[in-house]
C-alpha cells in the first residue's frame, strides 16, 4: 500500500472579482500542523514586481483559511482577509519611490497567489511552490463602457453603468500630478454612477496652448455631464482629490453653472486665493514654497505650505456659502497636506454660519495623504514629478502607517459609496438603474 | 375585456395602463423619496460556470410583482431568454436564492433558474443545443433586468427598474489552453495554473464528434490537468469523418502523453466519459493495459453501438445502424434503441471483469439517445457477478434527459443532429427541472469523486 504525495488545493473565491471585492484564499488537504508561506505576486503595467507574504499554519484539518486565520508573520500580521493585497511591496531590488497605480482599466489587475512551504521570508522567484492560482482584480464590472471625451476641447473619459440608464453623474478630480488617472471613475462606474475623469493640469489643450486651463474647463466637463443622454442632468456630484479638493469646493461655492448634489472631497484644503485662476491657486501655494521641510531620508514633506490656514477670508473659500452636501475625508498623519487641520476650520466655518449640517468629516488616525479605493498597496512616500515647467521630480512624504492607511481606505471607500447612493439616488423621481453596489 | 373609447382591450392592460398614470394604483409607489431608486445585483457579477450566483432586487416596494429577465447571446448569436415572476417581500427585496418563482421560466425557489431556464428567445433558430461554447477562453454575458410586473420579457414597453451584467466563465484566470496535434493525438489540454504536478482527467464525448472543450476547461479551472480526445467528425484525424478511424493505439497513446506530461501525475489519471464515450473509457479501462485511477460513465453502452471493423476498435460503414432509430410524430429521431445491450454487437461488450478501478455511473432515467438504465443494470450485474460491486457508485436521476453536462446550463431535450443526407432533430430527452437538478447534483459528485479518487 503506496502513501501518495498529499496533492494541495488552493482556492481564490471569487477568482475574478472587482478591485474592491473581498475574497477568501483557502488552503486544504495538507497535515494538520504543517507550516506555509502564502504568497502573492503582481508584476504591475510598468513592470515592476510587487509582492507581499504571510506565515500561517494548517489547523486540525489541514486548511487554512486566510480570512479567518491569524498570519503569524510577514508583510502583514494577524486576521486580515485582504492583506495579501494591500500589504504588497515592491520586491527586493526594486528602484524606491514606485507607486502603483493603474493606468489601462480595460484589463484587470492580475495577481499570483501561491503556497509554499515553510515559513519563508524572502527569496520566492527561486523557490518552487506547492500551488498557485491566478487572481483576476477588475476596475470595471462587466458592461461598463469607457467613453474618450474630446468636446468641448476637455481630456476626459466617460464611464458609464451597465444598463439603459439614466445615471447620475460625477466628475472625478486627482490632484497635482496631473495626468488623465481613469481607475477611480471606472470603478464609480461599476457601482452605478456614470463618472468621467478628468485631466486639468496636463490636457491636450495645455500641451497645445502652453496655458492652464480655467474655470470654464470645469464647467464645460459639468455640462457634457449633464447634457449626457443617459445622465441625470440634475444629479450630478464632484469627487476631488488634494488639488482636487481645491478646484471642486470652488466649484461647489462660487460656479453659477456648476449646481452639485454633493461633493466629497479627500486629503485636501479650502485654502486659496479665491477669485483666482488654477494657475493663481499654484503660485500661491509655490509662493509658501519656502516652507517646505525635508525629513531625515530627505523626503519633501509639504504640508505646511497651507500652515497656518489664514484668517483672512479672501484666503480660504467661504464655506458658509456651500449649498450641498460635503463628504470630507481626511488623514490624520498626512504630510502632504494640513488636511485634518484645514477640515476642522472648515467645520468651524460651517457651524459659525449655520450650514454644518450639510458637513460630514471622516479623519482617520495614522492615514496618509493618498486614501484611495481598498485593498491597493500602500506607499507612505514616492516619486512625484511636478507640473511646474519645467517639471521637478521630487521624493514626495505622503504619510501614513501601513495597516491604518489600509483600514481607512476600506472604511473611507465604503462610506463615500454609502454618501454617494444616499444623495445621488435618494428621491428619483423617475426609474433610475443603478447596477451593482 | 373592456371597452375603452370603443376599442377592445384585455383587462390586464387596461390595469397596467392606470398603474403608469396614477403611480400609486393599489397603494403601490414604485418610486419614492424615501428610498433610493431600485438595484438589481449579481454575486459574483464575474463568475465560472459552475458557481452559484446570488441574484437580487433591492428597493422596491413591499409586496409587489417583478419580473427578472435574464438574457444571453451564444458565440453563434442566437439570442436566449429567460424570466421568473416575482412578489417582492416585506422589506421590499427579492432574493432568488430565497424566493419562489410564481411563473415564467420556470416555477419555485431555483436559485440558478434563471441560467438552466435560458430557452432559445422567440423568431430564434430550429433546434438550438445550446450548452456548447466553441470559444472556451471568453466569457457569457448575461444581461439581467428587473421588470415592474409579472411579464414576459417579449412584451414592450416594459418598464426595466435596474440592469445588471453578469460574465460566466468556463477557465478559471490562469489556466492554459494547449492545443496537441501530437503522436497523431488530436485533442485540447487544459492545465490549471501554478507549478503542478497536478491530477488528471482524459475526457470523451460522443458520436457528435469534434472536440468539445468546456467540460476540460472547467476541470482545470477546478485544479485538474484534463485533457478532451477527438476521435471522430475532426478534420486533423484520419477519414473519413463519419467514421471512427483511429483504434485502442490511438487511445493509449493520448493516455500516455498524459502520463509523460511533466506537470501531470502520472498515477493520477481518471477518464470520463459521456455517450459512446462510456465504451470508449470502459475498453481502455478492462482491455488495453492502461490503468486509470477512476471512470466517471455518463449515459453511455457498455459495448460498441456500431459495427467494429477491426480489433482495434475501428469502425465501418453500414446502414444497420439506422434500424434501430424510432420516430415521433413529429419525424424526431430517438437512437435509444441502438445501445439496448440486445442490439450492441457481442463481441464488443466490455469485459468489465477485468476493471480494477472505482466507476462511477449516471444515468439519466428519461435518455432518449442512449438506453442508459439498461446498460447500467448491465455493468451493475457484470461487477456483481465478478465479486467487484463495491468498484461501482451508480448515480440515477428521473427526468434527466442524455446531456448531463456541467451545471446551470440549459438542456434541450431535442435538437437538430444532421443536415445532410436530410434535416434531422434528434431527442436527447429530459425534462428542465429536473435535468437542471441532476446537473447540479452529479457535477457536485463528480468532483468529489475526483477529489476522492485522484487527490487523496
Amino acid at each position: 500500500m503506496s502513501m501518495k504525495p498529499l496533492c494541495v488545493k488552493l482556492s481564490v473565491q471569487p477568482s475574478r472579482g472587482l478591485v474592491d471585492e473581498k475574497f477568501t484564499v483557502l488552503v486544504q488537504n495538507l497535515l494538520p500542523g504543517f507550516q506555509l508561506t502564502v504568497h502573492a505576486l503582481h508584476q504591475c503595467e510598468d513592470g515592476h514586481s510587487w509582492e507581499a507574504f504571510a506565515h500561517y499554519t494548517t489547523d486540525a484539518t489541514g486548511t487554512v483559511n486566510v480570512s479567518q486565520d491569524p498570519s503569524l508573520d510577514g508583510t502583514y500580521s494577524g486576521v486580515e482577509p485582504m492583506g495579501l493585497l494591500w500589504s504588497l511591496r515592491p520586491v527586493p531590488g526594486s528602484k524606491s519611490g514606485l507607486r502603483m497605480r493603474k493606468m489601462n482599466v480595460l484589463t484587470p489587475m492580475v495577481v499570483t497567489i501561491s503556497v509554499y512551504q515553510g515559513h519563508q521570508m524572502e527569496g520566492f522567484l527561486d523557490r518552487v511552490s506547492l500551488a498557485s492560482v491566478v487572481v483576476e482584480r477588475w476596475y470595471m464590472a462587466p458592461g461598463v463602457r469607457r467613453v474618450p471625451i474630446t468636446d468641448g476641447k476637455l481630456t476626459a473619459t466617460l464611464f458609464l453603468p451597465s444598463g439603459a440608464g439614466p445615471f447620475p453623474g460625477l466628475l472625478d478630480l486627482w490632484g497635482g500630478g496631473g495626468k488623465l488617472v481613469e481607475y477611480r471613475a471606472a470603478l464609480l462606474a461599476s457601482h452605478g454612477i456614470a463618472s468621467m475623469a478628468l485631466d486639468y493640469l496636463t490636457p491636450q489643450i495645455t500641451k497645445e496652448t502652453g496655458k492652464m486651463v480655467d474655470n470654464d474647463y470645469f464647467e464645460t466637463a459639468y455640462r457634457v455631464l449633464e447634457q449626457h443622454p443617459q445622465i441625470l442632468g440634475s444629479r450630478i456630484a464632484m469627487l476631488g482629490l488634494s488639488f482636487g479638493t481645491s478646484v471642486t469646493l470652488r466649484m461647489a461655492v462660487y460656479s453659477q453653472d456648476v449646481k452639485l448634489s454633493c461633493a466629497v472631497c479627500i486629503s485636501g484644503s479650502h485654502v486659496q486665493p479665491i477669485g483666482g485662476s488654477v494657475e493663481q491657486i499654484l503660485a500661491y501655494f509655490n509662493g509658501n514654497a519656502d516652507k517646505t521641510r525635508f525629513d531625515e531620508n530627505n523626503q519633501v514633506i509639504w504640508r505646511d505650505l497651507l500652515l497656518p490656514i489664514p484668517t483672512d477670508p479672501s484666503l480660504k473659500v467661504d464655506m458658509g456659502r456651500l449649498q450641498c452636501p460635503l463628504l470630507l475625508v481626511v488623514g490624520e498623519d498626512d504630510q502632504n497636506w494640513p488636511a485634518h487641520e484645514c477640515a476642522m476650520d472648515m467645520k468651524e466655518m460651517m457651524e459659525r454660519a449655520g450650514n454644518s449640517h450639510l458637513l460630514t468629516v471622516l479623519s482617520y488616525k495614522n492615514a496618509g495623504h493618498l486614501i484611495e479605493p481598498p485593498f491597493m498597496p500602500f506607499a507612505r512616500a514616492s516619486t512625484f514629478k511636478t507640473v511646474t515647467n519645467p517639471p521637478t521630480k521630487v521624493m514626495a512624504l505622503w504619510g501614513g502607517e501601513l495597516v491604518a492607511h489600509s483600514r481607512a481606505q476600506e472604511d473611507a471607500w465604503r462610506k463615500m459609496l454609502v454618501f454617494l447612493r444616499e444623495n445621488l439616488y435618494g428621491g428619483m423621481k423617475h426609474g433610475a438603474s443603478f447596477s451593482n453596489l | 375585456m373592456i371597452a375603452l373609447g370603443g376599442k377592445m382591450i384585455p383587462c390586464y392592460t387596461v390595469q397596467r395602463n392606470l398603474a403608469c398614470i396614477q403611480r400609486t394604483v393599489g397603494g403601490v409607489r414604485w418610486t419614492s423619496s424615501c428610498r433610493p431608486a431600485p438595484l438589481l445585483t449579481a454575486s459574483p457579477v464575474r463568475a465560472l460556470i459552475d458557481d452559484k450566483i446570488s441574484i437580487r432586487g433591492h428597493f422596491l416596494p413591499p409586496r409587489c410583482p417583478v419580473t427578472v429577465c435574464a438574457q444571453m447571446q451564444s458565440d453563434d448569436g442566437d439570442l436566449w431568454e429567460a424570466f421568473a415572476h416575482f412578489n417582492t417581500n416585506s422589506d421590499g427585496t427579492v432574493n432568488l436564492t430565497r424566493d419562489p418563482s410564481v411563473g415564467g421560466s420556470y416555477l419555485g425557489c431555483e436559485p440558478m433558474g434563471l441560467l438552466w431556464g435560458l430557452q432559445p428567445a422567440p423568431g430564434a433558430r430550429e433546434g438550438l443545443r445550446q450548452a456548447e461554447k466553441k470559444k472556451v477562453e471568453t466569457p457569457y454575458v448575461m444581461l439581467m433586468s428587473l421588470l415592474k410586473g409579472h411579464v414576459s420579457p417579449s412584451e414592450r414597453p416594459s418598464t426595466e427598474l435596474a440592469a445588471v451584467t453578469a460574465e460566466r466563465w468556463y477557465m478559471a484566470p490562469g489556466v492554459r489552453r494547449i492545443e496537441i496535434r501530437q503522436n497523431g493525438v488530436v485533442g485540447t489540454l487544459f492545465l490549471p495554473p501554478g507549478p503542478g504536478p497536478f491530477p488528471a482527467m482524459l475526457d470523451l464525448w460522443g458520436m457528435g464528434g469534434g472536440l468539445v472543450e468546456y467540460r476540460s476547461a472547467l476541470f482545470a479551472s477546478r485544479g485538474y490537468a484534463s485533457f478532451s480526445l477527438a476521435y471522430i467528425g475532426h478534420k486533423d484525424l484520419p477519414g473519413p469523418q463519419n467514421l471512427i478511424n483511429v483504434g485502442d493505439p490511438y487511445y493509449k497513446s493520448a493516455f500516455q502523453l498524459l502520463q509523460d506530461h511533466p506537470q501531470v501525475y502520472p498515477d493520477r489519471i481518471g477518464i470520463i466519459g459521456l455517450s459512446f464515450g462510456v465504451y470508449l473509457a470502459l475498453r481502455l479501462a478492462s482491455h488495453s493495459g492502461i490503468k486509470p485511477s477512476c471512470l466517471i460513465c455518463i449515459n453511455g453502452p457498455a459495448g460498441s453501438t456500431i459495427k467494429l471493423a477491426d480489433a482495434d476498435g475501428r469502425t465501418e460503414q453500414t446502414e444497420n445502424d439506422q434500424k434501430y432509430w424510432t420516430y415521433d410524430d413529429q419525424g424526431n429521431v430517438s437512437f435509444r434503441a441502438v445501445s439496448l445491450p440486445a442490439n450492441l454487437s457481442p463481441e464488443s461488450k466490455v469485459k468489465l471483469e477485468h476493471l480494477t478501478c472505482p466507476l462511477m455511473y449516471i444515468v439519466g432515467e428519461d435518455d432518449l439517445s442512449a438506453s442508459s438504465v439498461e446498460n447500467a443494470n448491465l455493468i451493475e450485474e457484470t461487477l456483481s457477478a465478478a465479486g467487484k460491486s463495491q468498484l461501482l457508485t451508480r448515480l440515477s436521476y428521473p427526468g434527466a434527459g442524455h446531456l448531463i453536462e456541467p451545471p446551470y446550463t440549459p438542456n434541450s431535450r431535442a435538437s437538430l443532429w444532421s443536415v445532410k443526407p436530410q434535416k434531422l432533430v434528434t431527442l436527447w430527452g429530459g425534462h428542465l427541472a429536473p435535468h437542471a437538478a441532476a446537473q447540479e447534483d452529479s457535477w457536485k459528485k463528480i468532483l468529489e469523486f475526483m477529489e476522492t479518487n485522484l487527490r487523496h
